[in-house]
């Protein structure tokens, strides 16, 4: 049964139609990666860490944020959630296992964005893409479980998630102080063991990547401390599915 | 007596600031009953409860003696076709049902088998292996049907599910839910068509505003609609020759003519006798007879019956 949970989820969102449009952006940043190797004067090394950091740890939340609303909110505005809660299935199982698929699928995507942007720079003996696909794993984690806990708690989750995913994740890292660790991707740039935080040229391109600002969490606490949200969004998102009524607003009014 | 598998206790539900239900106390056993009331009675908000989707804001509702809400173990023996038209549509009926009977805990290949029996039981066997976007009502309807029925429930609850079938559908429906009757099981449907029901079951629960306005069996309902003169509008081109015929049947109280000249309006105490008497009247003496219809025999005319009388 958890199986066939899993198994139906991921076969839903690698569907081409669904999949197709993230087939462009893999070949966009393939393309940009070139680009930015071409103009850009320092090593292979440093044009990944920029393209990495703007594109691939942009593109990661935004993934998770679209395909995590295929996990309840999808169902609900579709109206079809009511063929999953009428099964002889505790809800908390549905949620856990369609979000670990959609979580596999954004780290799917997103460690093949990682493998397009290494090819276009650094190519693929590349030490800072094992190193970012370990980011990307833990991202895609604790984005998945957060987006996919807050669309139970609100409709139309997905502006909130995308405002998260663009505004807050790129803003505030660049700001002066520890604000940066109520931002995933600070904990995301720790683990990826990004170099030369804080002392960037100030550029459009680092405050994309988020390098203004000052970056101290050690990659132990940075695993600790996303590896808590993952369980603590899981939990509840779990415990709040099992307990309130899920329909379609307009069933609801 | 058989027992009751579903039981309501003065259980209410409200929406915000709207009463969806209000203190209903019914009890549903083995057989089909029907839900009946017009759009906005709290049928779907009734079966909702039931079927766990929704809580109940005061009272109790109790299926197979358990609490339904999010209950695995009620869906276990509850069978559900939703009113909602609503699919995955790009997949075909027969991977959508047989996704449903893996969710039932069905293995892979008994998934596959009870989908194709259930399929042909439906009449979609041979229709089943095109994408969902492409049925028409009535197949969406029997897709319904099929993944409600897949593991065999005790209980099964069908929301409006005439909707959309032709006759020969519906007919073929009906024939399907005196089958399971027959087994035991206890299966509500809900309906707003007073028509349908009859040829259902005599079974009723009938809801209006929210309120449960009768209980048991349609007669307690014909002898209310019984009570008072029934309505019957005949169109025809000759009235007159039409109401020369029927003023001279003996349980034909009034005839009125349309002022318009397409028809008359009858009354009756037996309105099951004139409509004996129609076909005889038409191939008999050559009558010319369009059409006929009652005014009364719609819900609303029989909720202002009950409520108003």
């Amino acid at each position: 049964m958890e199986g066939y949970i899993y198994g139906s989820m991921l076969r839903e969102l690698f569907r081409f139609r669904r999949i197709a449009p993230w087939l462009l952006v893999v070949l966009a940043v393939y393309g940009m990666s070139l680009v930015f190797q071409k103009v850009t004067s320092g090593t292979p090394q440093d044009s990944y860490v920029l393209v990495s950091a703007t594109l691939v740890f942009r593109i990661l939340p935004l993934a998770a944020a679209i395909l995590s609303a295929a996990v309840v909110a999808q169902e609900i505005e579709q109206r079809t959630i009511v063929y999953l809660l009428t099964r002889p299935v505790p809800r908390w199982k549905l949620l856990l296992f369609r979000t670990l698929a959609a979580i596999t699928v954004v780290f799917v995507l997103g460690s093949i964005v990682a493998f397009a942007a290494s090819l276009g720079t650094a190519g693929l003996k590349n030490e800072m893409l094992v190193r970012d696909l370990k980011a990307i794993l833990v991202g895609s984690i604790a984005y998945v479980s957060l987006f996919t806990f807050i669309s139970l708690l609100m409709n139309r989750s997905m502006i909130v998630c995308l405002l998260f995913a663009f505004i807050w994740e790129t803003a505030v890292p660049n700001m002066p102080g520890d604000l940066y660790l109520l931002t995933i991707t600070g904990y995301l740039s720790s683990i990826a063991e990004r170099p030369s935080l804080g002392q960037s040229a100030g550029g459009v391109f680092d405050a994309l990547a988020g390098m203004l600002g000052t970056n101290s969490v050690s990659p132990t606490i940075a695993w600790a401390a996303l590896l808590c949200l993952t369980a603590a969004c899981l939990g509840v998102g779990c415990l709040w599915f099992s307990h309130f009524e899920y329909m379609a607003r307009e069933d609801a009014e | 007596m058989s027992e009751a598998l579903v039981t309501l206790d003065r259980v209410s539900r409200w929406y915000g600031q709207v009463i969806g239900l209000n203190d209903v106390t019914c009890t549903v056993g083995p057989g089909v009953t029907a839900l009946l009331g017009m759009n906005g009675a709290g049928k779907t908000t009734m079966i909702r409860m039931i079927t766990g989707q929704i809580r109940e804001t005061t009272g109790r509702v109790s299926v197979c003696g358990m609490e339904p809400f999010a209950n695995p173990e009620v869906y276990k023996r509850l069978g559900y076709c939703p009113e909602i038209d609503n699919f995955y549509e790009h997949q075909t009926g027969r991977q959508f049902v047989i996704g449903m009977a893996r969710l039932y805990g069905f293995s892979k290949e008994k998934a596959r088998m009870r989908t194709q029996t259930l399929l042909e039981e439906v009449g979609m066997a041979d229709r089943c292996d095109r994408k969902i976007a492409g049925y028409s009502k009535g197949m969406r309807q029997r897709i319904k049907l099929a993944q409600a029925m897949l593991h065999d429930p005790d209980i099964i609850l069908l929301d409006e599910p005439l909707n959309g079938l032709d006759p020969v559908g519906r007919r073929e429906f009906m024939d399907v839910l005196k089958t399971f009757a027959s087994m035991g099981k206890t299966i509500i449907v809900s309906s707003h068509i007073l028509f349908e029901v009859e040829q259902m079951t005599r079974s009723i629960i009938l809801l209006h505003r929210g309120r449960l306005l009768a209980t048991g069996d349609l007669s307690v309902i014909r002898e209310v609609i019984d009570k008072y003169p029934h309505r019957i509008h005949i169109e025809t081109p000759e009235p007159r020759r039409v109401a020369e015929r029927v003023v001279g049947l003996p349980y034909v109280l009034s005839v009125q003519m349309d002022p318009r000249g397409a028809g008359l309006e009858i009354q009756t105490r037996q309105p099951n006798e004139f409509y004996d008497s129609v076909p005889s009247m038409i191939l008999e003496e050559d009558i010319p007879i369009t059409s006929f219809s009652s005014p009364d025999n719609n819900l609303e005319s029989i909720f202002k019956y009950l409520v108003e009388y």
